[in-house]
């Protein structure tokens, strides 16, 4: 049996190989656009295709973690695409110092606050994130792991951008006062 | 916990930010043999195996070693090991101060099982437990291990053991037996036949057996009895029982024919909160029901109350979705062997989510 469009999904889960050629055919332009958009000024071919290999090889590795259907599946993929690509960015920025960084969307609203919670360990983060309420754990992971400006994430959650702000600000005070528990925890014992 | 790719499927993307890119034929290709090479690649790590193994542990160990040097000189006095092993959680912050300190060993074969302390708050019985070994057991050994409770139908729980330091281990058992009578004493038993080493499959045989019995820390129970109903599923909580170190929920859920013939899987959790905006962490003690779990009655294990509260909101989760290969499976074990029963094909596909009505609870004092 071949993959099609109704049985890719399962099929991928299943590590079924053909799926992962499917997947590729179907949704490299998707993910491509959505790589060079992110990538594009450190002006590196082959930190793009790295990337880009590696996102379908995360997609293979975790397939079985997408819950949804066929439309959801293609905004699955299109997240996990903008995470690492931002991820390759933060990563490759630090190496090239010379580079402005002035134009690129990711980083307009930079401040040492952030920075700290993008340098902490991300399991770490990612475990914390799990212990913040639906709404806001969605306001983080796409302000800090998506990118996206805090006021696109007010209009996607119709929400006023001082709300947004505030949710942030709380919920990092929270994130801040848990990591501190279990670094206590980890050296007092 | 969801890891970042489950939480990835709950953002919210619109369709106007997905962007494509023009890709030539000679890019696609490049892709595909790239990203096969890397999966075939990564099989052939997997076959080679034990050498593999044996140096991410050696690193690990160093690492540790290196990160938090208090755990070298403090292992064999960890005080708290609920709290220990509660990190992240918050469910056993208090249950070192009500539980009795037990301090009973077994030796057996080089290595040495203590129970240290245990707990019985009139549902579950929870013990803390420590393993001194003569060798290293890896990182997460399997403890071959029935918790047996006197006077029940069955006994649920659950088992967590944490690496201390090379050749020290710490647990925590948890186990609720179902239908019991006489909540305020618990006899129970916990017989170890085998520990297996995970990495290398090697199992270790030996007998550590502990009988034990316990009174029920104080507790007081409120009788609720009230009922949300969403898409054909009452959720009913029927009574919380608090004790000076938690509260337990006790709640059933009752699923429609139109639902039992749609879906596979039918799960309803709580999420409870007070009226000062503490959220409470729960840790479910199992349930017991038909054998297709529509119709089934569950109880639950939250953090001490805030003394301060005066209300509780208890929201339900519910979640519907399809029975797979991956989330069920199903053995009929009669006198003539096993049978494997076959997953029921149902017309639901994938999962649904549903939050119901809050139910709010004045605490009488």
């Amino acid at each position: 049996m071949r993959s099609n469009e109704n049985n890719y999904i399962q099929r991928l889960q299943r590590k079924k190989e053909d799926a992962l050629e499917y997947i590729i055919d179907n949704y490299i332009s998707l993910i491509k656009g959505t790589v060079v958009k992110v990538l594009s000024p450190l002006a590196n071919d082959g930190i793009i295709e790295e990337c880009i290999n590696d996102i379908f090889l995360t997609i293979w590795n975790n397939a079985k973690k997408f819950s949804g259907e066929g439309e959801d599946f293609k905004k699955w993929i299109y997240a996990i695409a903008k995470f690492k690509a931002i991820d390759y960015y933060r990563k490759n920025r630090r190496k090239s110092d010379g580079l402005s960084s002035s134009d690129v969307d990711v980083l307009a609203e930079r401040s040492a606050e952030d920075e700290l919670i993008r340098r902490e360990d991300q399991t770490e983060l990612v475990h914390l994130i799990n212990q913040l309420e639906t709404v806001d754990r969605n306001i983080f992971i796409m302000k800090y792991f998506l990118g996206l400006k805090t006021e696109e994430i007010a209009r996607k959650l119709g929400l006023t951008r001082a709300s947004i702000d505030n949710r942030i600000y709380r919920g990092k005070k929270r994130l801040h006062s848990q990591a501190m528990n279990l670094n206590m925890e980890g050296h007092g014992l | 916990m969801k890891d970042i790719y489950e939480l990835l499927n709950d953002v919210d993307i619109d369709d106007k930010e997905l962007e494509e890119m023009k890709v030539n034929d000679l890019e696609r290709a490049r892709v595909k043999k790239a990203v096969k090479a890397s999966i075939h690649r990564k099989k052939r790590i997997w076959t080679k195996g034990i050498a593999a193994a044996v140096i991410v542990a050696g690193l690990s160990t160093a690492a540790l070693g290196v990160a938090f040097p208090a755990y070298a000189s403090n292992i064999p006095v960890i005080g708290n090991i609920f709290r220990f092993l509660d990190i992240g959680m918050g469910v056993y912050q208090d249950y070192k101060e009500y539980s009795s300190e037990i301090n009973m060993s077994q030796e057996s074969n080089g290595i040495k099982f203590t129970i240290k302390d245990a707990i019985f708050d009139g549902e579950t019985v929870s013990l803390t437990y420590s393993i001194d070994s003569n060798r290293d057991l890896g990182a997460n050994p399997i403890i071959h291990g029935f918790l047996d409770i006197k006077d029940s139908e069955g006994v649920g729980g659950s088992d967590k053991i944490t690496k201390v330091s090379p050749n020290n281990y710490v647990g925590l058992l948890r186990g609720t037996g179902s239908h019991r009578k006489g909540k305020d004493t618990v006899e129970f038993s916990w017989n170890v036949e085998g520990i297996t080493i995970q990495d290398s499959k090697e199992q270790i045989k030996g007998n550590w057996n502990f009988a034990l019995a316990l009174k029920a820390t104080e507790s007081k129970t409120q009788l609720i009895s009230r009922q949300v109903e969403h898409t054909g599923v009452a959720v009913n909580i029927d009574k919380i029982s608090f004790t000076p170190m938690s509260f337990i929920v006790y709640y059933d859920q009752e699923v429609s024919e139109k639902v039992r013939s749609k879906w596979g899987g039918v799960d309803v959790s709580l999420e409870i909160k007070d009226d000062l905006g503490n959220v409470y962490a729960g840790q479910g003690n199992g349930g017991s029901g038909d054998s297709e779990g529509y119709r089934m009655q569950w109880s639950t294990t939250f953090e001490k109350l805030d003394p301060k509260a005066t209300k509780l909101m208890i929201t339900p989760h519910l979640s519907l979705y399809e029975y797979t290969a991956d989330n069920h499976g199903s053995v009929e074990i009669t006198r003539d062997g096993t049978k494997e029963v076959a997953i029921p094909q149902k017309s639901g596909k994938g999962k649904e989510e549903y939050t119901l009505e809050d139910i709010v609870i004045d605490l009488k004092k």
